[in-house]
């Protein structure tokens, strides 16, 4: 096992820049994950530390030993491919023998056979071993790629999406044998995701990756608390933060907001908090971004007090609850609701925002300004950081 | 007035060429099936299970090995697909690459021979609807997956047909886009009032979408029924573990009796549930079966519950919600919460469970086993 | 459940593929029957005729016809042989790496299939002379490259193509060097192609006609050319030029039955690819 760091690494193919100085720094044992939309460069990033790319600008390093140019056979890592690259013309149980057969790695027959049935039991594939690959359905294929990472000992487990192409179930259960995995072999781990819940329940820390750059570097808690701008904020959380612009009026003693719904103004008085009125009184915005969660909207279907009308635009299931999204005009709202409410589209809803949990974003930088009950959750990161 | 009628229908694959014979050669086996006039209906199922077959046979790509097809009152079984009145939006986007978006949507009307003013008539209705008006003049190739779904639906609704079919349209989108396309399709079909039947493996998207879902599972019908239904009622225990994510905690179970009152109790493991008295009249004791109780419905007791004690054994945090594993016997039964406390592994938890929304399984047969009313 | 019209339908897709079997096979049976025919019947006779071996006793016992045989062995199995060797690497350069102008150097390398042997071979002729190639193994060999190449090149590339390089970069994550990577993993999963193609190849190779008759005369002399030998000034042997066809094509018609079900898969897919 081993540290793994990464300093202002560059990487272009042609005219796109797709690695643009990232910068990590990833401790023995910890649970990496790079979390970012398609195209990001997450998987550009595992290839520069597997050795499969070679970064044009900067160092790739294995516990102080610079690494770049140790050829990929060298570097002892084991990677799992999001096309899962098996062996066409070997049977799994080959498949996942084939580092422990490599002259580097060699292993006795006996050994490698007890590390493949621990695979295949973990992984839940004793039944494919004989099997060839195109035999397999992606799913399976894809615990094969796992396992055939599992049974080595390595610097570093490199994954690029394991679990995409399984189905919600079982992406569900082995995300939660992942983690305890991890936790038992004590390994590094890097972990590139585009599904924030595996980011979230996977990962000691988190790199959110955009356009080959790191955009924040956190754990879960710091991440989807305090997002340091609208894009990280919009990339954490199914379905995601609403986002609405707001001006502030008022003094230090009593702010309030306006937002527009549908062409008219309402307004909101903010809850008294000493960080977020600290703060206003400091920098004295006209205009902000207002985020605030669906879970943190609530809605009611009879005209309410303190609640803004706006107009159903649909209601759906996301699994065990239902999002009810709602039009405002320039904008659409979302907000948790149960299963199995009567919902008419394009009728009339009630709605009230929990002020109380709003983040509050630079409406021209798009930059994190404050949240409510901020320190509580500077104290929560800093506990799991202590871990 | 139905929409579409199916009456036990049946698909039988001709496996005399093979090799080897598939025991259970029925594709699709006595479906019975009314969809009203306008109705939304989702069929979903596992891959294999049927659907699409079900689809190509309404369609009429697929021969009926027995059985009836009504379409409105119309027996269909001898129609060709053409004759059939139908708007097809399969999972491929099979677009005629040389024509242009207007070309594609116009394309079913000029082989009609429907004259040019009302072809662009109807393509200018339906492009603002699907939101397309702005691309009729681009090429397949230059259009994004949602782009090229919208067309392939475009194309489908211009010949008004008496029923849409659709096949996983919106298996080629990625998260975002399709959430989002999820709720276009929603309004668009809620707007046009179209019969619909929509093939899906995502019981997200049929959950969403459908007025009614049917389920199917190895060609046969397993229930069909609102969202809501299939959610909170379920047929039988296939259909209880399919439908909701994550999926319904489902557990071997032994009923005992205890001075009165019954309790669920589970193989090692020392979880006690009381048992709803809604089920007392069709439990005794030592009974056996399977319990199932959705992840929502798990809750943490406070400091005075009286639930059984439980350490955790998985913790994860989402954000939005954690979910916590407890290890009952070697099932992992899961519960949300959105709870803001931070449980590590190894912590203690009261565990509560909502008796009003258990459901019993037969152990062997995986059907549902009712109170008496 | 098949409809009367459907039936018909398909007695008449029969026919007609018999009609078309009948026709291409014909030639083939009709060099056979020659070949069983004494000089004197084979233009008085069709199908019934007393059959003899005289002329495959005259072609293969007294003439020197297993030297061509073997000398077209040599030249055609060489040619494969080196493209092999040559076009192998090649193809894996063409499918994996990029360079500049690296779909014209393709192109340029299925081009040489192009031109006519005729045109080609009149320079080469010139210049065989000149080097000493001429009339010789290794001359014969180079030049049958123009055949070999080519078609490995692409058929194999093809199957580069489709291997996914995640493929090689798992096996050198596994500790395996690039050679090892390229033997134990690469070229068992292009056997198909580089068989198919490779017989393929060889038989062109053996059917080349042209490059033979002018490139070489007395040292080397291929099946093909020698079959000449029994159309002489004076006298046609049919009988005996029968058997000598016959008995050069046999190893091309073993080939194709042998290879058909990779070979229209193998072609298709460079042909998909190219």
């Amino acid at each position: 096992m081993a540290r793994i760091q990464l300093q202002n690494v560059k990487k272009a193919f042609g005219k796109v820049q797709a690695l643009d100085g990232i910068s990590l720094d990833v401790k023995d044992k910890e649970f990496f994950v790079l979390f970012g939309p398609a195209g990001a460069g997450k998987t550009t990033i595992l290839n520069c530390i597997a050795g499969i790319a070679m970064p044009d600008e900067g160092v790739v390093k294995f516990d102080n030993d610079v690494m770049n140019l140790i050829d990929p056979a060298h570097r002892n890592v084991a990677m799992v491919f999001e096309n899962y690259a098996l062996y066409p013309q070997m049977s799994v149980y080959d498949n996942m023998a084939s580092a422990l057969r490599s002259k580097l790695y060699k292993t006795d027959e006996a050994e490698i056979k007890e590390r493949i049935m621990w695979a295949a039991k973990t992984m839940k594939m004793e039944n494919l071993l004989e099997r060839l690959p195109s035999q397999l359905s992606n799913g399976q294929k894809q615990r094969v790629a796992m396992g055939r990472a599992l049974v080595r000992t390595p610097n570093v487990f490199l994954m690029d999406e394991p679990l995409a192409h399984l189905d919600a179930k079982l992406r569900n259960a082995m995300r939660t044998e992942l983690k305890e995995m991890q936790a038992n072999l004590g390994s590094t781990c890097i972990y590139v995701t585009h599904d924030f819940m595996e980011a979230m329940a996977l990962g000691d820390r988190i790199a959110i990756i955009n356009e080959g750059k790191i955009v924040q570097i956190g754990t879960g808690d710091e991440i989807y608390y305090m997002p340091c701008n609208e894009f990280t904020a919009q990339l954490m959380g199914d379905p995601q933060i609403n986002i609405v612009k707001a001006e502030i009026s008022g003094t230090d003693k009593e702010y309030s907001i306006t937002i527009k719904v549908n062409g008219e103004d309402v307004v909101m008085a903010l809850p008294s908090d000493s960080g977020v009125y600290s703060k206003f009184s400091e920098i004295n915005p006209d205009v902000v971004d207002l985020g605030i969660r669906p879970q943190n909207v609530k809605y009611s279907f009879e005209p309410k007090d303190g609640y803004f009308k706006a107009t159903v635009y649909s209601y759906e299931s996301i699994g065990n609850k239902s999002v009810i999204v709602a039009e405002c005009g320039d904008y659409q709202l979302r907000m948790i609701a149960p299963n199995g409410l009567n919902v008419a589209i394009d009728s009339e809803v009630y709605i009230r925002f929990e002020l109380d949990h709003a983040i509050f974003f630079d409406a021209e930088e798009k930059t994190y300004i404050v949240r409510y009950d901020e320190a509580s959750f500077i104290a929560l990161a800093a506990a799991k950081e202590e871990e | 007035m139905a929409g579409l009628t199916l009456n036990h229908l049946y698909k039988r694959y001709d496996n005399s060429g093979k090799k080897k014979k598939i025991k259970n050669d029925f594709a699709v086996k006595d479906l019975n099936l009314v969809c009203e006039q306008g109705e939304f209906v989702a069929l979903l199922g596992p891959s294999g299970c049927g659907k699409t077959t079900t689809l190509r046979m309404i369609a009429g790509l697929e021969e009926i090995t027995d059985g009836e097809i009504y379409i409105g009152e119309r027996l269909v079984n001898n129609l060709h697909p053409k004759d059939r009145n139908i708007g097809l939006a399969f999972e491929d986007y099979a677009m005629y690459p040389p024509l242009n978006v207007y070309g594609n949507v116009a394309f079913n009307l000029r082989a009609k021979g429907v004259d040019k003013e009302e072809i662009d008539r109807k393509v200018r209705e339906i492009a603002p609807l699907m939101q397309i008006d702005d691309l009729l003049e681009k090429m397949p190739v230059k259009l994004s997956g949602g782009q090229k779904q919208r067309v392939n639906i475009a194309r489908a609704i211009i010949r008004e047909p008496e029923l849409l079919l659709m096949d996983e349209p919106l298996s080629h989108l990625d998260g975002k886009a399709r959430q989002a396309m999820r709720t276009e399709i929603k309004r668009l079909i809620n707007k046009i009032k179209c019969t619909t039947v929509y093939v899906t493996h995502d019981q997200l998207e049929a959950m969403s979408l459908a007025d009614k879902i049917a389920i199917i599972n190895f060609g046969v019908l397993q229930q069909f029924g609102t969202p809501a239904e299939v959610y909170d009622d379920p047929a039988n225990e296939f259909v209880a573990s399919f439908i909701g994510e994550p999926p319904m905690n489902i557990l071997e179970t032994t009923i005992i009796n205890k001075e009165g009152t019954f309790y669920f109790t589970f193989a090692d493991s020392n979880l006690q549930i009381e048992v709803p008295k809604r089920y007392y009249e069709v439990v005794s004791d030592g009974f056996k079966c399977k319990m199932g109780v959705r992840p929502m419905d798990v809750l943490i007791g406070g400091p005075d519950s009286t639930g059984t004690s439980e350490q955790i054994a998985t913790f994860e945090n989402l954000g939005d919600e954690r979910r916590i594993g407890i290890r009952v016997g070697d099932v992992l039964m899961m519960l949300i919460t959105e709870d803001e406390k931070r449980y590590k592994r190894g912590d203690v938890i009261k565990l509560e469970v909502r008796g009003e929304k258990t459901h019993l399984f037969d152990i062997e047969t995986g059907e549902r086993i009712r109170e008496k009313n | 459940m098949k409809t009367g019209k459907q039936k018909v339908l398909d007695v008449l897709k029969n026919i007609l593929l018999i009609i078309y079997a009948v026709f291409a096979l014909f030639p083939l049976i009709w060099m056979i029957l020659i070949s069983f025919k004494s000089d004197t019947e084979v233009f008085t006779t069709t199908f019934v005729f007393n059959p003899t071996l005289a002329n495959y006793q005259e072609v293969l016992l007294r003439s020197d016809y297993g030297r061509y045989i073997l000398d077209s062995v040599i030249v055609s199995g060489g040619a494969v042989l080196v493209s092999i060797i040559v076009g192998v690497p090649a193809a894996y350069a063409l499918a994996r790496y990029n360079f500049p102008r690296k779909e014209d150097l393709a192109f340029q390398i299925l081009s040489y299939k192009f031109a006519p042997e005729i045109l080609v071979v009149l320079p080469l002729f010139m210049i065989y002379q000149k080097i000493g190639l001429y009339d010789s193994y290794v001359g014969l060999i180079w030049v049958y490259q123009l055949i070999s190449l080519p078609l490995l090149i692409w058929v194999v590339r093809g199957y580069f193509e489709d291997i996914s390089v995640e493929i090689e970069y798992a096996a050198q994550v596994d500790g395996y060097s690039w050679y090892q990577i390229f033997f134990k993993m690469l070229v068992p999963l292009i056997k198909p192609g580089l068989v198919s193609s490779a017989l393929l190849a060889f038989i062109f190779a053996w059917n080349s006609f042209t490059f033979p008759l002018i490139l070489s005369s007395n040292k080397v002399y291929p099946v093909t050319v020698a079959i000449m030998k029994y159309l002489g000034t004076d006298s046609a042997h049919y009988g005996q030029l029968a058997v000598a066809s016959t008995v050069s094509a046999l190893p091309a018609v073993i080939f194709a039955l042998c290879i058909q079900k990779h070979l229209v898969r193998g072609l298709s897919f460079g042909a998909v690819k190219g």
